[in-house]
């Protein structure tokens, strides 16, 4: 419209100039004429018209410029409104899918592998979208091949372990019938006999471990916790020990606050966990060591730790022992039974209790091996404590 | 003599049960499948069920578990022992329609296994 106007404006006033011009050609004409005597009244008149005529001409061209100047204005003011919306619609156009394109990768980053953006808009933010969908199909199909080698492991852990059952079944049940009639046997065969007995067991220990911590890995490692009282099992797990220590002239003891409150644990898995502990500490210490299990209420939960004052565990291995097929002084290894996966089973279990453990060692004094339990949140039964006792 | 029905896929497990069980003072019958149970207990009249069944949980064929099921459909009620190559396996996994008297582990705790077909066969 201001180009329209602008243009009509120049037109208007080219022809207000040449009429002006004209105008003035006319009254020169006249002017000679009169000058020479030639004109008579009607010339000097003509004079005059032109002279109105050019008022007439300004006049008109001026209110042409105002109205000219209006029309410009309002033209300017239609483009201006004109590409601002033009504008705020590109703005809008290229805000809409980067908007989208930050809410998807955000969605991407938090684990949903199904995020994507719609594909649009301009150019530039249509290729960003497109690479960002690519990169997301690329994720998700590598997260997906690493999920199915995951479960093609944990299956294959699962069934290797249950496939060898069988022939370990045999090999320890024809062991153990030989061991059945041990009087007609040498004092050899006998040590010979135990020696596969004690290797059956070994296995049968490391395919539990090893299942246990195939499930772990996929997460179907469950436990079902019960309210249970912590000092039967602490006694249970200690008499389990107890012929092993005694074997290696080792002092098992155990301390426990009384008055313990409920803990919501498996108690198998405790026991568990209680007996890798304890079994570390007598295979790790020397003979005639001492080896204590104490328990106590430390911040609302509970803290069963095992310490013993064998040799002690340098620093640099303290970091990695709850890591699985690490274990503690390859000299002392040669001796040790251990299958290098009972800590790591046991954080994995006392984790899935809502626990935490840790541990703590100064080579040459000893090691404290410790886990705290959340407080059952059951009113306390039998284990109550003297002051809830005496209050009831 | 109290007789007792062992059915594994491996003929080493089933020798080392008869041995075992024989020793024990069992009568012992084998089946390699819970096809040969079942077929077993079809042919043979009703004295001459098994006072007590000890059964693969995974065989070819037909497992333990199918094999029970069909004994329970037909109304026999024979004590039955499971035994399963799961290291975790508990009374909590029995099917509760099968009236499965208890589950047992590979490797086999016979001690337990001889306790366990103690009590449920005696009468």
């Amino acid at each position: 419209m201001a180009v329209i106007g602008v243009g009509r404006f120049i037109q208007q006033r080219q022809d207000f100039e040449d009429s002006i011009a004209r105008s003035y050609q006319v009254e020169m004409a006249a002017r000679v004429q009169v000058a020479h005597g030639t004109g008579g009244k009607a010339t000097r008149a003509a004079v005059t018209a032109q002279a109105n005529r050019r008022e007439e001409l300004r006049d008109q061209i001026s209110s042409d410029t105002r109205d000219t100047a209006i029309l410009v204005a309002a033209g300017l003011i239609a483009g201006l409104t004109g590409a601002l919306l033009l504008f705020s619609g590109l703005i809008a156009s290229m805000r809409r899918p980067l908007e989208e394109l930050v809410e998807a990768s955000g969605r991407l980053a938090g684990g949903d592998r199904s995020a994507r953006v719609e594909v649009g808009g301009l150019s530039e933010t249509a290729t960003l979208g497109a690479a960002f969908n690519e990169m997301a199909d690329e994720l998700e199909q590598e997260a997906s091949q690493r999920d199915q080698l995951d479960r093609l492991k944990d299956e294959f852990v699962l069934t290797a372990s249950h496939e060898l059952r069988s022939p370990l079944t045999s090999v320890q049940g024809f062991a153990e019938l030989l061991m059945l009639d041990r009087d007609s046997l040498t004092p050899k065969q006998v040590d010979t006999v135990e020696i596969i007995l004690d290797n059956c067991r070994h296995l049968v220990h490391l395919l539990n471990d090893l299942l246990d911590l195939a499930r772990s890995d996929a997460g179907r490692l469950a436990v079902t916790p019960r309210p249970t009282e912590v000092a039967p099992l602490i006694d249970d797990a200690v008499r389990t020990m107890r012929a092993q220590t005694e074997g290696a002239s080792q002092m098992l003891s155990e301390r426990i606050e009384p008055g313990l409150p409920l803990i919501d644990v498996e108690a198998d898995r405790i026991r568990q966990i209680l007996v890798n502990l304890i079994t570390n500490a007598h295979e790790y210490s020397p003979e005639g060591a001492s080896i204590q299990v104490a328990v106590r209420v430390v911040d609302a939960e509970v803290e069963i730790a095992v310490t013993d004052d064998g040799p002690g565990i340098p620093e640099n291995q303290l970091e990695h022992i709850f890591e699985r097929f690490t274990r503690g002084d390859a000299g002392l290894t040669q001796r040790v039974g251990g299958t290098g996966l009972g800590l790591a089973i046991s954080k994995s279990l006392v984790e899935l209790h809502g626990g935490t453990i840790g541990v703590e060692s100064t080579p040459g004094v000893g090691s404290t091996f410790s886990f705290r339990l959340p407080v059952s949140s059951r009113a306390p039964g039998a284990g109550a404590s003297p002051a809830i006792a005496e209050a009831s | 003599m109290t007789r007792v029905l062992v059915a594994d896929d491996s003929e080493t497990i089933l020798l080392l049960m008869r041995t075992r069980l024989e020793l024990a003072g069992y009568e012992v019958e084998t089946a390699a499948d819970g096809q040969e149970v079942t077929d077993l207990l079809h042919e043979g009249e009703a004295g001459r069920l098994p006072d007590l069944l000890l059964l693969d949980a995974m065989m070819p064929r037909k497992s333990g578990i199918d094999a029970l099921r069909e004994l329970r459909a037909a109304g026999v009620d024979t004590p039955a022992l499971i035994i399963s190559a799961h290291q975790d396996a508990t009374d909590a996994d029995a099917p509760t329609d099968l009236e499965v008297s208890g589950y047992l582990t590979k490797p086999i705790d016979f001690e337990r296994l001889l306790d366990s077909i103690a009590e449920l066969t005696r009468n």
